[in-house]
């Protein structure tokens, strides 16, 4: 009912077997008319400088890293923090006791989570960087040199064994979410 | 207009670069100085050892201490600049005060005050530091464009500082102002010869020849 001009012509057109052929309006003309239609797929930039970066610089790669890491330990940790404050309330508390007591644990347990993982993101993002910097390659490589480096300093003043073992598994676990996330790329459909 | 800024980021996204710089600047800061002051207080022969020991320790807390503020005041900022929906030296400095008061909100009212005082002033301090250098590069800029074309008619050489007005930032434009009645003083003493001889048909548009001798009748 809202098309009623093109309905009518459908039924011309059917009823009637008045033979029809596709015109190609470009027929005579002489440009390359199809590549108006041709859009690339690869970003379109406004500014060269913009066009010419290829990857991350250090700076972005630490502030990211380290804010990441930094929030999810706060976020986590506060969590961890309130849970414990909430099983810490005594019968006849007051309720000024209680918040002071979530506020507390959860503010004590928040900082240092958040303060280790983000020293953690800190070392992490600073070796990925200098590696990348080094090889001049964009390569899962970097980040699992980076992952073993950084559960080795992180776990330096224990001892050599200790620096080893946190080194591997730094390595094994970032050489993990490399892989995940190269598959979630290419097998899930979002 | 040249390249946008695209050092930050878009406000939301912002506040984690922003946590992450404080932090990094707050631990390798801090690692620094705890370090020297580990090596200075430790004995002879423990002194590397002393000081990695002080930095493990004293590192990540700064880092977190710096962070926090850091998180907290990139929070604000945001906020403001989504509330009053322009980007002001007056978003920074509400900010700033807004985080001091709130990191001694638990000490009480009195605290609370003073630190969001303290938090205003240093970002206002900031601030105005921000906008004189601001004020500086762009005058300099100014200067050197309308002096090196002295030999260009009276019709473009005004056409230049224009140009450069419209192309200054926002912040220049009280510099606008200042540099403007300047420029317009070095022009007024162009213009007097020509009144002078308005009389011939061929106007001498632009004269450096020496001005005519200043009377002290009013006019």
């Amino acid at each position: 009912m809202s098309h009623p001009m093109s309905s009518s012509d459908h039924d011309h057109n059917n009823s009637d077997p008045v033979p029809t052929r596709l015109y190609n309006p470009y027929q005579d003309l002489q440009v390359p008319i199809r590549n108006l239609y041709q859009l690339p797929t690869s970003p379109e930039f406004l500014f060269v400088e913009e066009a010419r970066r290829q990857r991350r610089s250090w700076g972005e790669n630490v502030t990211f890293y380290t804010g990441c890491t930094y929030l999810g330990g706060a976020i986590s940790g506060g969590g961890v923090g309130l849970v414990s404050g909430v099983r810490s309330f005594e019968a006849g508390d007051t309720m000024k006791l209680r918040i002071n007591r979530v506020l507390n644990s959860s503010g004590h347990t928040g900082r240092a989570w958040a303060n280790r993982l983000g020293v953690i993101g800190l070392l992490y993002a600073g070796m990925e960087s200098g590696v990348q910097a080094m090889r001049d390659a964009d390569d899962v490589w970097n980040s699992v040199a980076a992952g073993l480096g950084t559960g080795a300093v992180y776990r330096a003043a224990r001892g050599v064994r200790s620096a080893a073992v946190a080194g591997a598994v730094g390595g094994v676990l970032v050489g993990m979410a490399v892989g995940a996330k190269q598959a979630v790329k290419r097998y899930v459909p979002i | 207009m040249g390249t946008p800024e695209t050092s930050r980021e878009p406000c939301p996204d912002r506040i984690i670069d922003d946590v992450g710089g404080a932090f990094g600047m707050g631990a390798v800061g801090g690692a620094a100085f705890h370090f020297l002051k580990g090596i200075y207080n430790s004995p002879k022969g423990a002194r590397l050892i002393g000081g990695s020991q002080a930095v493990r320790m004293n590192a990540p807390r700064v880092g977190g201490s710096f962070a926090v503020w850091g998180g907290l005041f990139s929070t604000f900022d945001c906020t403001m600049v989504y509330m009053r929906q322009k980007e002001d030296p007056w978003n920074s400095i509400i900010a700033g005060a807004a985080t001091g008061g709130f990191l001694q909100m638990r000490q009480g009212l009195g605290a609370s005050a003073r630190s969001a005082a303290m938090g205003g002033i240093l970002l206002a301090l900031i601030e105005g530091a921000g906008i004189m250098l601001n004020k500086f590069m762009s005058e300099q800029q100014q200067q050197p464009i309308v002096i090196e074309e002295p030999g260009a008619t009276m019709a473009s050489v005004p056409g230049l500082p224009q140009m450069g007005h419209p192309g200054a930032e926002a912040p220049s434009v009280s510099s606008e102002g200042s540099s403007g009645s300047w420029l317009g003083g070095w022009f007024g003493k162009g213009k007097e010869p020509e009144a002078a001889g308005s009389g011939s048909e061929t106007k001498v548009l632009e004269s450096f020849d020496a001005p005519a001798v200043p009377t002290f009748e009013f006019k």
